[in-house]
C-alpha cells in the first residue's frame, strides 16, 4: 500500500514540480528580464574600459571544453579555432567514442570566474555562439550529440575517462540521432492583420457595427467596449487554431516534436506575435518535404499574416534521449 | 560545393529579417538548458547551472505574453492541453500553493548559491 503511494507521488512529483515551477517563473520573469537586459544596455554604452591594474592574483593554466560527441568513424571538421580563438579544435578518442575539444584558459573558465562570467549576458553570448559554430561545422558531416555549455575538464584524460563511462548512454543517442536532423519551426503572427481578417469572418462584429451607426452617446461606448473585445478574443481564437493547426501538421510528419515557449522579442529580435516555438526531428532525406509542407501552411494561412520560420539543421540539441543525459 | 569553414545555417527567411544568421535565443535556448549533460572535473555547482538556466528560460521565454492570448499549451509540452481545461478551480488552488512552496524553495538555494560563492 506505501509502496503504492510512494510510487504514484513519485511519478505525479515531476509534472507537478515542473508546472509550479513554470508559474513561479512568471512570476519572476519580468524582474530579471529587466534587470538583465538594463544592466546589458548600460555596460553597453561605455565601451568596456580595460581591467585597469592587476587582476587579483587570476588563475594560471588551461582547461579542457568539451562540444559534442561523435562515433570514431565520423568525418572531423575542417581545422578551426575553439571557443578561445588561441586554440584549435581537437578531437580526443576513447571507447569508440570521439569528442571534440579545445583548450580554454583557466583565468576565464575556472570555477570562480566563470560563475562571474555566466552571468555576463555579453560573456554568454559569444560563449554560446562559438560553441554553437563548432558543433555547426561537425554536424556539416557527422551525427554529433551535443554537450550542454559549460561541460569542463582538467585535462584530456578527464575526457576520455567520461567517454568511456558514459559510452553505452552516448552510442544510444547516437544511433537515435543518426540520419536524423533537428529543425526549428516558428510562426509569428502580425496582430493587425490577425484582427482584420477576425473581424472579416466574424458576423457577430459586423453586427455590432450595424447596431453602432444607429446609436450615440453612452450606448454607442459601451458597444464600442463589447465590439473590441469580441474582437480580441476572435483573434486569439485565430491565433490558436493557426498553432495547433500547423504544430498538429508538422509533427505528423515528424519522429519527434518539442514545444517552447514563445521567444522574448528583445532577444530573438522578431516583429509580429510569436504563436509558436517548436522543433521537430525528421529524417535527412525528407528535409524537403518538411520545407514544402511549411510552404504550403504559409500559404494557407497567408490571409492571417502568419509567418512561418523554418531553420536547420540544428545540431539536435533538444532530441537527445534523456535517459542519457546523466549527473554523476 | 564544399565550403571550408561555417555554412550559413539554411533557412526559409525572407531578406531584410532581423535575427541572421541565428537569434541569441535561439541558440540560449538550446545551448544551456538542453543537449546532454554530463557532469565535468569543474565543479561549477549544479544548483547554479540550474538557477542559471532558469533565469535564461525567463529571458528567453515571453511566457505571459502568449498568455494573454490563450496559448499555454507547451507548458504540457505537446499534448496540447490548458491547464484549465481539465480540473477548472482546483487545479488553480493547488498551482498557487505549489507555487508558494516553489519560490520559498527558490529562495532557499539562492541563498545557498549566495553563501557558497562567498567562500
Amino acid at each position: 500500500m506505501s509502496d503504492e503511494l510512494a510510487r504514484w507521488a513519485a511519478e505525479r512529483a515531476p509534472a507537478l514540480l515542473a508546472r509550479a515551477e513554470e508559474e513561479a517563473l512568471i512570476v519572476l520573469r519580468d524582474a530579471l528580464v529587466a534587470a538583465a537586459l538594463g544592466e546589458r544596455k548600460r555596460e553597453a554604452t561605455p565601451p568596456s574600459p580595460p581591467p585597469s591594474g592587476p587582476a587579483p592574483e587570476p588563475e594560471a593554466g588551461e582547461l579542457v571544453w568539451a562540444y559534442c560527441v561523435m562515433s570514431e568513424g565520423e568525418p572531423r571538421p575542417a581545422e578551426r579555432r575553439g571557443i578561445d580563438p588561441g586554440s584549435a579544435v581537437q578531437a580526443v578518442e576513447a571507447g569508440g567514442l570521439v569528442a571534440l575539444v579545445s583548450r580554454v584558459p583557466r583565468a576565464e573558465f575556472g570555477e570562480a570566474p566563470l560563475r562571474q562570467n555566466l552571468n555576463d549576458l555579453d560573456w554568454l553570448e559569444r560563449v554560446a555562439r562559438a560553441h554553437e559554430a563548432v558543433l555547426d561545422a561537425a554536424l556539416e558531416q557527422s551525427t554529433i550529440v551535443p554537450l550542454r555549455l559549460c561541460t569542463l575538464y582538467e585535462s584530456e584524460e578527464g575526457v576520455r575517462q567520461m567517454l568511456e563511462h558514459e559510452a553505452a548512454a552516448l552510442r544510444e543517442a547516437i544511433d537515435l540521432l543518426r540520419g536524423r536532423q533537428e529543425w526549428s519551426v516558428k510562426v509569428i503572427v502580425d496582430p493587425d492583420r490577425l484582427s482584420a481578417e477576425a473581424h472579416a469572418r466574424s458576423e457577430q462584429a459586423q453586427a455590432f457595427e450595424h447596431e453602432l451607426e444607429g446609436v450615440g452617446g453612452g450606448g454607442a461606448y459601451m458597444l464600442r467596449r463589447r465590439l473590441e473585445r469580441h474582437l480580441r478574443e476572435a483573434s486569439e481564437s485565430l491565433a490558436r487554431e493557426l498553432a495547433h493547426d500547423v504544430h498538429g501538421r508538422l509533427e505528423e510528419r515528424a519522429l519527434d516534436a518539442v514545444t517552447r515557449a514563445p521567444q522574448n522579442r528583445e532577444l530573438s529580435g522578431h516583429e509580429g506575435e510569436m504563436i509558436l516555438n517548436a522543433a521537430y526531428l525528421v529524417d535527412a532525406e525528407r528535409v524537403n518535404e518538411l520545407r514544402d509542407l511549411v510552404a504550403q501552411l504559409e500559404a494557407q494561412h497567408e490571409t492571417l499574416g502568419a509567418r512561418i520560420e523554418l531553420s536547420g539543421p540544428w545540431p539536435p540539441y533538444n532530441f537527445v534521449p534523456s535517459g542519457a543525459a546523466t549527473i554523476a | 560545393m564544399e565550403a571550408s569553414g561555417l555554412q550559413p545555417r539554411q533557412s526559409n527567411r525572407l531578406p531584410g529579417r532581423p535575427n541572421d544568421p541565428a537569434n541569441l535565443a535561439d541558440i540560449l535556448e538550446r545551448v544551456l538548458d538542453k543537449g546532454i549533460v554530463i557532469a565535468g572535473d569543474i565543479q561549477i555547482n549544479l544548483l547554479e547551472i540550474e538557477l542559471l538556466t532558469i533565469k535564461l528560460r525567463l529571458l528567453i521565454a515571453s511566457v505571459d505574453r502568449a498568455r494573454e492570448m490563450g496559448i499555454n499549451w507547451w507548458e504540457s509540452d505537446s499534448s496540447l492541453q490548458s491547464v484549465e481545461d481539465g480540473n477548472g478551480g482546483n487545479a488553480r488552488a493547488q498551482l498557487e500553493k505549489e507555487n508558494r512552496e516553489l519560490r520559498e524553495r527558490l529562495d532557499r538555494l539562492e541563498r545557498l548559491v549566495g553563501e557558497g560563492s562567498k567562500k
